[in-house]
């Protein structure tokens, strides 16, 4: 029949497009996530000290996911192209063990990414910055991040230079209070690395020191992170559910 | 009465003739300071244009945990007024001193003029240093004055301040960091996405169902006409034979 022939080829041609968009989103989602693993920004110490590595497993996971679409996508060509039922059937189901991969990462990313609060980084902070024995490395590279974000960000602790006032420290058993009522690194340095006016900086004259907090330096790389690896990895998702009950319509109706 | 002591002062003859000024020290206002007050330091005004009429003094600062303490015979340098010795054997401990050059009057525009109380922390624990301007040694309440001494003769003293209360550090432990709970995006992701693959898990099981149960093809939008099956009958000649048959 001419018309069921037309509906035939509209559906394969449509599969076909859904399949091809597929492969190149999973290119784009194993290049995004390759970004984010290798990502240059510093703040990886931070967050794996936290004991909180889970969204760059969820990367991790997606670098893979992306591949396995890619490949999946190819087949699934074949598989309408050739109108035949085993290979659409082994398709269906791999491409439904990925769909479950990529579930679990997303919702990894967008649940690990809530529980990046401040108070979380605020203690971290308070309990390693300078702490006199350092435990282990992770310590030591704690200082060092907090260091080159105060440095680089010109600013002071996590909600501001206030958060050494009101909590006792790791800092605050070596430093005492009137010489140091906030790290140095939170005064306004000059070419040399020494404070401009250590006084004013002591003081907290306007202009000496830095007043704001670090959190939105650390927050903001941190969550389009966890975005990008969630919300574009539900909208493959969603792409993949249609191209997939689509293909269960075309595989029921393949002559047998 | 803090109007009619002066007058009343004044009446009397000079015998405790010390002139109570009209000014009451303050932590500083202008401009607006992050350490104003920390955990063992404060900070005030310098006192300008309040001793311009006592050239010759010397201006020292008091700081008392309890105004009664302070007795303005007691001399600057001597252990009773020593800082090592407060809190514990002296209540109240004189700190800071200079003469009227330092404070000059009127105060330039765009200076910053303070004096940070508790700043030196070298000579803290130093007995020979009684005047030391060392750090507080807890939260207070303290009390500040200005006194002006001539020799050892006092002439003139400011009031006393409001109570200053410093901060107090709590412990990070009290940090809970327990979640803020699950953000709506979170939800919306999980809950979207599950129901999304009951459903293609549901699909492939019908699928399942359907290939192994071998029925027909279902949908009849593009299946091709149905190959009929045609069965071929033996159709040689079968004698009757009514009695075989039962």
């Amino acid at each position: 029949m001419a018309k069921s022939d037309d509906c035939v080829h509209i559906l394969q041609g449509l599969l076909v497009f859904g399949n091809v968009v597929i492969g190149m989103c999973g290119i784009a989602l194993t290049a995004e996530c390759i970004y984010f693993v290798s990502s240059p920004n510093g703040h990886y110490p931070l967050l794996k000290v936290t004991e909180d590595s889970d969204i760059n497993a969820a990367a991790w996971i997606g670098i893979f996911v992306g591949l396995a679409l890619f490949a999946l996508s190819i087949l699934g060509i074949i598989g309408v192209i050739k109108a035949s039922r085993t290979l659409l059937l082994v398709y269906i189901i791999l491409m439904l063990i990925t769909f479950a991969f990529e579930m679990a990462s997303c919702i990894t990313a967008a649940s690990h990414q809530d529980s990046l609060t401040p108070q979380l980084f605020l203690k971290q902070m308070l309990e390693r910055y300078q702490k006199s024995e350092p435990a282990n490395n992770s310590d030591n590279e704690v200082t060092k991040t907090w260091d080159e974000l105060m440095l680089q960000n010109h600013c002071c602790g996590v909600l501001g230079p206030s958060d050494w006032q009101e909590y006792t420290s790791a800092f605050r058993l070596t430093h005492s209070d009137a010489d140091y009522p906030w790290p140095r690194m939170c005064c306004v340095l000059n070419a040399q690395g020494l404070p401009d006016n250590l006084d004013g900086c002591k003081l907290g004259v306007p202009g000496y020191y830095n007043s704001n907090g670090c959190y939105d330096a650390i927050s903001g790389p941190v969550n389009t992170h966890a975005w990008g690896v969630a919300w574009f990895g539900f909208a493959i998702l969603c792409w993949t559910f249609c191209v997939l009950l689509g293909t269960m319509f075309y595989w029921s109706g393949i002559e047998y | 009465t803090h109007t009619m002591l002066p007058l009343l002062l004044l009446l009397l003859p000079a015998a405790h003739g010390i002139a109570q000024l009209r000014y009451r020290p303050a932590l500083t206002k202008d401009p607006q300071l992050e350490g104003l007050t920390t955990a063992s330091t404060f900070v005030l005004d310098q006192p300008r244009c309040v001793f311009d009429d006592y050239g010759n003094a010397d201006i020292w600062l008091v700081v008392a945990l309890e105004q009664a303490a302070f007795n303005n015979t007691a001399a600057p340098g001597t252990p009773e007024t020593a800082f090592q010795g407060f809190p514990d054997r002296v209540r109240a401990y004189m700190t800071l001193n200079t003469t009227l050059v330092n404070y000059p009057c009127p105060k330039p525009d765009g200076d910053i003029t303070v004096l940070r109380v508790g700043s030196e922390t070298s000579c803290a624990q130093e007995p020979t240093r009684p005047t030391c301007n060392g750090p507080l040694p807890g939260p207070g309440p303290y009390w500040v004055k200005f006194l002006a001494l001539e020799g050892s003769v006092p002439v003139a003293e400011t009031a006393w301040s409001e109570p200053i209360i410093l901060r107090t550090a709590k412990s990070p432990n009290s940090i809970s960091t327990t979640g803020s709970g699950h953000s709506a995006g979170m939800i919306a992701i999980t809950t979207i996405l599950s129901i999304l693959f009951a459903i293609l898990l549901a699909g492939l099981v019908a699928m399942i169902i359907f290939w192994s149960s071998d029925s027909c093809s279902g949908s009849s939008t593009f299946s091709k006409p149905e190959s009929v099956t045609v069965r071929r009958y033996n159709t040689h000649h079968v004698y009757d034979q009514p009695a075989a048959r039962l």
